[in-house]
């Protein structure tokens, strides 16, 4: 039902009468799959050439507009949704479009969603608010969400009442940049140290470190062997590094020894499993400021898992938990598409 | 907007010389305005509606805020570092945008210009003064997306730096291992504090 008080505000002008009529807000035109935008921005006047446009437009009356005092039009109202919900590292045109403003990343990094506060926004009368997951990897300048009031006039109070619960509960949205962090990696397996095969999970570790901002120091290949691999993290936790990984031995025979490994080196916080295929034998530790992540072979196989889910949160300085690897659950099972279209799907956005 | 040689000689003024730089930034803003639709940019009520990047910190850039009115500090002047003699004026009533870059044929083509002149530099200034826009300027319509932490106006957003507590305006923060930084204490800063000598060392 139109709220009755926006709608005084409009007068109805047969588009024959409309030569000379300032716009009350743009005139958006759809040509099926070619084009959906703005064929005449707010404010335009209206030329006698522009009548057959409008009238292709399906435009057969034009409103203009007397604003009341407690009434605020669409562009201004945005301004201060936008403004509102937008917390450190994301932006916003100052032109609002066919009465819409997208939110953007100022710079690259983890996208946070305060979802609960997004809810509690969009219950409110006349706005809303749409985003992108929780805890997607950002670049600069890529969309995050898009808000606009929904009514080309909204009730001054409405619009505060939305303000006011993004302002309560800021940042709504934010982005966390990247630290450019140290990495140590250790590939175990008796077949890759003797030289049976050849090891291929540097190659992938590399490339999905590197593509954050992330510099692997050091590289060495172990056996299976409990106390080399304790030796090894013992001696990389000595030195200037951020992150430990682990490849391999984090299944469930009897060569599979690099967990057991791991624990015996000693750290405050370990977790092993996660709610996510594939990627379910994976550990999480922390010692101090040092993490530690041991890879399940899974990650040869498959190109997106546990590991894209976990590394872009340590990388923003996050300590993900037993929980937060138990609320992966939820889209952790993994739909195996060919070709992979990964972060472009729903694979870990739960959480 | 006043002619040529007025802008010319109140430009020179401004920026303390006469030079080829400041033939090309004087011609580069006249080109700029007239573009974007803007006559009288530096009065009321046409000094709001726009707004110019230039790319370069050179002479020019001294010359285009003198025809233009553009100001750092009323934020209608905007650095981009790119070490290119470009800039891009942009009517933000319209947004229509058009980025003029000043091209390296016309240092060449001084010497057609004016023949005459055998000094280099003097060459450059009289040959720029009559040289023919699409040789002294590549043209192209462009749309800016001006932010709205870029735009002119009072201040909209503030936060605060949680390690050195300096307030950070139109959202320069950046949110590091979960806390608000200024970009000082995220990235470390242009300068080193200095330290005084106490008064043995002196």
């Amino acid at each position: 039902m139109p709220d009755k008080t926006a709608l005084s505000s409009f007068k109805t002008i047969p588009i024959d009468q409309a030569v000379g009529t300032t716009l009350a807000h743009d005139m958006t035109e759809i040509i099926p799959g070619k084009y959906k935008g703005p064929a005449f921005k707010k404010g335009h006047k209206v030329k006698s050439e522009d009548i057959c446009r409008l009238m292709r437009m399906g435009k057969n009356n034009l409103y203009s507009l007397d604003l009341k005092e407690n009434q605020i039009h669409e562009d201004d109202a945005v301004l201060e949704l936008a403004s509102a919900l937008s917390g450190p590292g994301v932006t916003f045109s100052a032109i609002p479009n066919e009465g819409k403003l997208e939110l953007k990343a100022a710079y690259p990094g983890l996208f946070k969603v305060n979802i609960d506060a997004l809810i509690d926004f969009n219950m409110i009368q006349d706005v809303m608010c749409a985003s992108i997951h929780n805890n997607t990897c950002v670049e600069k300048n890529q969309s995050l969400a898009a808000t606009r009031a929904i009514p080309l006039v909204i009730e001054k109070k409405e619009l505060e009442k939305a303000v006011k619960t993004a302002r309560e509960n800021y940042p709504i949205f934010s982005v966390k940049m990247f630290n450019p962090l140290k990495i140590r990696l250790i590939i175990t397996g008796n077949e890759v140290y003797k030289g049976l095969i050849q090891d291929r999970f540097q190659a992938i570790v590399e490339k999905k470190t590197k593509a954050l901002g992330a510099t692997i120091k050091e590289t060495i290949i172990l056996p299976d062997n409990q106390e080399m691999i304790t030796c090894r993290i013992k001696s990389y936790l000595k030195k200037d590094t951020d992150l430990i990984i682990t490849t391999g031995g984090m299944s469930v025979d009897p060569d599979d020894v690099t967990r057991a490994g791991i624990e015996q080196a000693g750290f405050d916080d370990t977790h092993y499993s996660s709610a996510v295929l594939p990627g379910a034998m994976f550990l999480l530790g922390y010692n101090k400021n040092i993490s530690i992540m041991g890879l399940p072979a899974c990650g040869l196989y498959h190109k997106t898992t546990i590991f894209d889910l976990i590394l872009p949160r340590l990388m923003a300085g996050e300590k993900p938990g037993k929980r937060d690897l138990a609320k992966l659950c939820h889209g952790g099972l993994c739909m195996n598409c060919k070709p992979c279209r990964f972060p472009a799907c729903p694979f870990g956005k739960s959480a | 907007m006043e002619d040529f040689e007025t802008l010319l000689k109140g430009s020179a003024k401004a920026h303390g010389h006469l030079c080829p730089g400041q033939v090309v930034g004087v011609r580069m803003a006249m080109l700029g305005c007239h573009l974007i639709g803007l006559d009288e940019p530096r009065t009321l009520p046409q000094i709001k509606n726009l707004i110019v990047y230039v790319e370069i910190d050179r002479c020019a850039t001294d010359a285009i805020a003198f025809v233009t009115g553009v100001k750092l500090g009323r934020r209608s002047l905007k650095f981009v570092d790119n070490g290119i003699m470009a800039a891009t004026f942009v009517n933000i009533k319209t947004q229509k945008a058009f980025r003029i870059v000043s091209t390296e044929e016309s240092r060449d083509l001084a010497k057609v210009y004016a023949p005459d002149v055998i000094d280099k530099e003097k060459q450059q200034l009289e040959a720029y003064k009559k040289m023919n826009l699409d040789d002294l300027f590549i043209v192209e319509e462009v749309f800016v997306d001006v932010s709205a932490c870029d735009f002119p106006g009072p201040t909209r957003f503030k936060a605060v730096c949680a390690r050195c507590n300096t307030i950070v305006r139109d959202k320069r923060e950046v949110l590091k291992n979960n806390e608000i930084l200024c970009r000082s204490c995220a990235f470390g800063s242009y300068y080193q504090p200095v330290q005084k000598k106490g008064k043995n060392d002196a």
